[in-house]
């Protein structure tokens, strides 16, 4: 009897747990087991030439995967800092109660609530060379029309943008949450001590946030890193790869190309980034609340 | 110094006024061209209410039935995740939140560890997985396959307002008999209510909007779901920005209808303190 | 036990038997398309009452998707793998050795030998059907690739059809007519910057005397295909696409097939013949013009354009394969498909449609410039359907883009793009 109650919350994790099991860790072994193979999609339901780890060799040969990997760092990069700097402010905004606080928070929201597939047509068309609603608005002001998503130097920044639009909302519902758990006493306190916004921000709002920002950026992270449904949509990775992050090269080398065994071996790499990301976001979230 | 604080407020309202341009041009761009008559559409310059406002664009698009029948598609599978997901993801937070078991810390370590496995990577095997044990092209597979989505982030937000209730309360109920099972069901549950909310939104918006897996799981063009349906129909009509904006519009009622109905919670949710760290 | 399996025989035997006589066979039949889905709808319909007149003992519905052409392809990918069931899908001519060697597509030798009307279609056309010897589908129909112009912008700028026929003249052309059209927000000359650019290069790299592709012995005395395209006749054409993007032609990379002309986006445009159902039912065909070529670097010479087109085949995993194959030759019938073709116009890859008045009258008739399209089909060309040629094609799209956006100049790019498809010819 004594065991059993022992079992009890080892019971109620069994369905979560062999959920992820299933669908999260299981793969991962296909992924490998892909990858150390030459797989091709007319090789897919025959027998698997075992190659080991040629695959890993030849793909960090690869200028494309190189190149798809810089593209990544960019995108990543912009699009995390981006939406955690105006996620953080609009939030920091909200929190002051200027006025209709709580009609700009649920039109803030909107964008996050829209589906990859939704946005980036509707930005792709925003985007579009001679119709989208940017170049008429430019051209109605006798302005050269830019080349928003069909200019290689030009389309990154134009996906970052829309993936800011898209994600923002989310840094901004989360920072919101958690500066209300700040203590307005504590300002006031400052306040009398003479401290200046900007040291109360450094001083105290920060240092409380940090396991809130820590979470925030780990979450936006890995969806930043792992979208690609809005690139596929908005530009297909073009012009010339210039919007071909890791992810979509992935994808596309293993569902346009047929290549499964170079998108596995791309997939287990991205695995390990993501979990070197991780472990440093989690060591340092771990450190902070020690 | 009054003054003072009177111009950075206005500032501040300033800097929210562009921030809603930016971020509602677009739909409102949508929503107008998804009424205008084609040749509208196409003007030069554009206009930005529609001068003859028409509807054909939605009678199009109700027309054609694989767009109407995929988003009652997607219903089917999208509802029974989102209740499958948060009962599971409740009753692992519960496990977390109310006992303290060997393993446990590094357990919660790891399920938020795998919320780090990108799912794009496991497209790949999924597909050879699901086919071989039959769960391609059904809506059982796409709704197990949907459960990944989430989980990780329902427990974390779960716990965290289950940590919220007092103890004592259950207590109580268990000196008057209440079963394990009960005290999840009928003390804690109920009074967590803003947190299952915005659990059960979260999980319905990944799951509503979830494009991947459900474009490689399901090739039967019966059963596909709304944002694969959207996708082909944009493809093939994307020129027609009427068509395009009228079928954005339609793929975004679910998601109005959320706001609407369910703002409160999700304010209440967040501000609840769900996703503290 | 013998008189239970005896009872329970019988009892089936009455349960199938009452069944049969009840209720029809109900059949679904499934089939993935590409798009544009009109012309499916326009086919499947009639195939349907037809298939259904012919089996009055089944009940066969057929229920198809149409998707976009670069998904139609993850899609065929997909269905590989997961070995999919399926009956009837589009095939681009290009990929035709890819999925017939994967195994997905049916080897249909036999049936194409009892159905006996291969013989009624055009000998390149056939050959495309076949791989490794084998009959893997039925190339359906074809199209060319010809130079359309709205006559009255080309009119206001001064500029004279003729002119859009040599390299120069086209460059010039798009100085004559950007004055003109860009301020009624049209833009004067459109070029590829999609995903099937290699296509539209194609046609200069053949009238130079170039080709994709050829076979050559390696060491062993085996015969391969080399890529030859980085020859200077691949240089040179690649070249012209430099050339027009240094005079401010934009490389467009969406692309509507066709719609973006017929809504009068641009003034000249190189696109297929399927551009012409394109244009509302109701349109003036005599405001726009037609030249059945592509632009040469010299005048008088002869031009090229390139022919594509799709295959419908049978896959592998077909639960009917009988009923699947009975659909496609009613899909292949002269009185179904000339409507279609007719429609939304496309070419014919059947002697029979195209040379008996009885069908090719319909196609004069309803397809607009019908008999100025049929003089560019002696120009035309295929490309190979070599399980590699996916590979290639976007190899030779990259050194496009490449050349397109500054970084490389033709020379560069082509070498490059040719190192890389000599690995994957397995050289």
């Amino acid at each position: 009897m004594f065991k059993l109650k022992k079992l009890i919350p080892y019971l109620m994790l069994i369905p979560a747990l062999a959920l992820m099991f299933f669908l999260m860790i299981y793969p991962i072994f296909w992924n490998v087991d892909l990858a150390i193979h030459d797989v091709e999609i007319s090789t897919l339901n025959k027998v698997w030439d075992f190659i080991g780890f040629k695959n890993f060799i030849q793909i960090f040969k690869n200028e494309r995967f190189l190149e798809s990997l810089r593209v990544s760092l960019f995108f990543v990069l912009g699009c995390v800092t981006l939406q955690f700097v105006i996620g953080f402010a609009i939030a920091r905004i909200l929190v002051e109660k200027i006025i209709g606080t709580k009609i700009f928070r649920i039109l803030f929201i909107f964008p996050w609530l829209l589906s990859a597939t939704i946005v980036g047509y509707s930005w792709r068309w925003l985007y579009n060379d001679f119709s989208g609603l940017i170049n008429l608005t430019l051209m109605g002001f006798n302005i050269e029309p830019v080349p928003w998503i069909s200019s290689p130097n030009v389309a990154l920044i134009s996906l970052i943008i829309a993936n800011v639009w898209f994600g923002t909302p989310f840094s901004i519902l989360f920072q919101e949450s958690a500066l209300l758990t700040i203590d307005h006493q504590l300002y006031e306190a400052a306040h009398i001590d003479g401290a200046s916004p900007f040291k109360c921000l450094t001083k105290i709002t920060l240092p409380l946030l940090r396991p809130f920002i820590a979470i925030n950026l780990i979450l936006i992270t890995m969806w930043t890193i792992n979208i690609f449904d809005l690139q596929l949509i908005m530009t297909n990775g073009g012009p010339l790869n210039s919007t071909t992050t890791a992810s979509l090269y992935m994808y596309k080398q293993a569902f346009e190309q047929g290549k499964m065994s170079l998108g596995a071996t791309v997939g287990v790499i991205l695995l390990a980034i993501n979990l070197c990301i991780s472990f440093v976001y989690l060591k340092l979230l771990r450190s902070e609340r020690a | 110094m009054r003054k003072k604080k009177k111009v950075i407020r206005f500032v501040l309202f300033l800097i929210l006024i562009v921030f809603t341009i930016y971020t509602l041009a677009p739909i409102v761009w949508v929503f107008s061209t998804s009424f205008k008559t084609k040749a509208e559409a196409n003007r030069f310059p554009p206009t930005i209410i529609p001068e003859e406002p028409t509807m054909e664009n939605y009678v199009f698009l109700m027309n054609n039935s694989q767009m109407v029948r995929s988003f009652f598609n997607s219903l089917i599978v999208v509802i029974p995740a989102t209740i499958l997901c948060v009962a599971v993801s409740a009753l692992a937070a519960f496990a977390f939140s109310r006992y303290s078991f060997a393993g446990g810390k590094t357990l919660l370590v790891i399920i938020m560890g795998i919320f780090m496995i990108p799912i794009t990577m496991n497209v790949i095997p999924l597909y050879l997985i699901f086919q071989r044990m039959g769960l391609l092209n059904t809506y059982t597979g796409v709704i197990i396959a949907y459960q990944v989505l989430v989980i990780p982030l329902n427990i974390f937000i779960l716990k965290n307002h289950f940590d919220t209730i007092p103890k004592t309360l259950e207590e109580a109920a268990v000196l008057d008999g209440c079963s394990t099972f009960q005290r999840l069901t009928k003390i804690i549950m109920p009074l967590s209510w803003p947190g299952l909310a915005i659990s059960a939104i979260f999980t319905f918006r990944f799951s509503w909007n979830e494009f991947v897996l459900p474009l490689l799981l399901i090739s039967d063009p019966d059963k596909m779901v709304f944002q694969v349906a959207i996708y082909n129909f944009l493809g093939l009509y994307r020129i027609d920005w009427g068509h395009l904006s009228a079928s954005i519009v339609f793929g975004m009622l679910p998601i109005v209808v959320i706001i609407v109905f369910f703002q409160k919670q999700l304010i209440q949710g967040i501000q609840k303190g769900s996703l503290k760290g | 036990m013998l008189r239970k399996s005896i009872v329970m025989l019988v009892i089936c035997g009455l349960l199938l038997g009452t069944g049969v006589i009840l209720a029809k066979d109900q059949v679904k039949l499934t089939a993935t398309f590409a798009a544009p889905k009109d012309r499916w709808d326009m086919l499947m319909e009639v195939a349907e009452e037809i298939i259904n007149e012919r089996h009055p003992d089944m009940d066969i519905e057929i229920s198809y998707e149409v998707l976009p052409y670069a998904q139609a392809r993850s899609k065929l990918i997909t269905m590989t793998a997961g070995e999919t069931p399926r009956d009837l899908v589009s095939v681009d001519q290009i990929w035709l050795g890819e999925f017939a060697k994967a195994g997905y597509l049916k080897d249909i030798t036999f049936e194409v030998a009892k159905w006996g009307r291969i013989d009624e279609f055009y000998p390149k056309n056939v050959e495309g059907c076949i791989y490794d010897g084998r009959f893997y589908g039925l190339w359906s129909w074809t199209d060319v690739r010809v130079l359309w112009y709205w006559k009255d912008l080309l009119n206001e700028a001064g500029v004279e059809p003729e002119d859009l026929t040599t390299w120069d003249g086209y460059i010039e052309a798009y100085e004559k007519l950007k004055p003109v059209t860009l301020s009624k927000g049209i833009q004067p000359i459109h070029l590829v910057g999609a995903g099937h650019s290699p296509d539209m290069w194609f046609p200069y790299l053949w009238m130079s005397g170039g080709d994709i592709l050829e076979l050559r012995k390696d060491q062993y005395g085996t015969e391969k295909y080399f890529p030859v395209f980085d020859s200077d006749a691949g240089v040179k054409a690649l070249g012209f696409l430099q050339d027009q993007v240094g005079a401010g032609i934009k490389p467009q990379i969406d692309h509507y097939w066709g719609a973006e002309f017929a809504d009068k986006k641009f003034a000249v445009m190189l696109e297929g013949s399927w551009l012409l159902g394109k244009f509302p039912d109701d349109f003036d065909f005599s405001k726009i013009g037609m030249v059945p070529l592509f632009p040469t670097p010299e005048e008088d010479m002869t031009s090229s354009t390139m022919m594509g087109g799709w295959i419908l085949a049978v896959p592998s995993t077909s639960e009917h394969p009988e009923l699947a194959w009975e659909l496609l030759t009613i899909l292949e019938d002269p009185d179904v498909l000339t409507p279609m073709l007719a429609e939304f116009g496309y070419l014919p890859t059947q002697k029979t449609i195209a040379e008996d008045p009885e069908y090719a009258s319909v196609l004069e008739e309803s397809i607009p410039f019908f008999s100025e399209l049929t003089k560019a089909l002696p120009i035309g060309h295929g490309r190979p359907n070599i399980p590699q040629y996916p590979t290639i094609a976007e190899n030779i799209r990259m050194a496009i883009e490449e050349v397109y956006y500054g970084r490389k100049d033709p020379e560069a790019a082509l070498e490059d793009a040719a190192e890389k498809s000599k690995s994957v010819l397995g050289w």
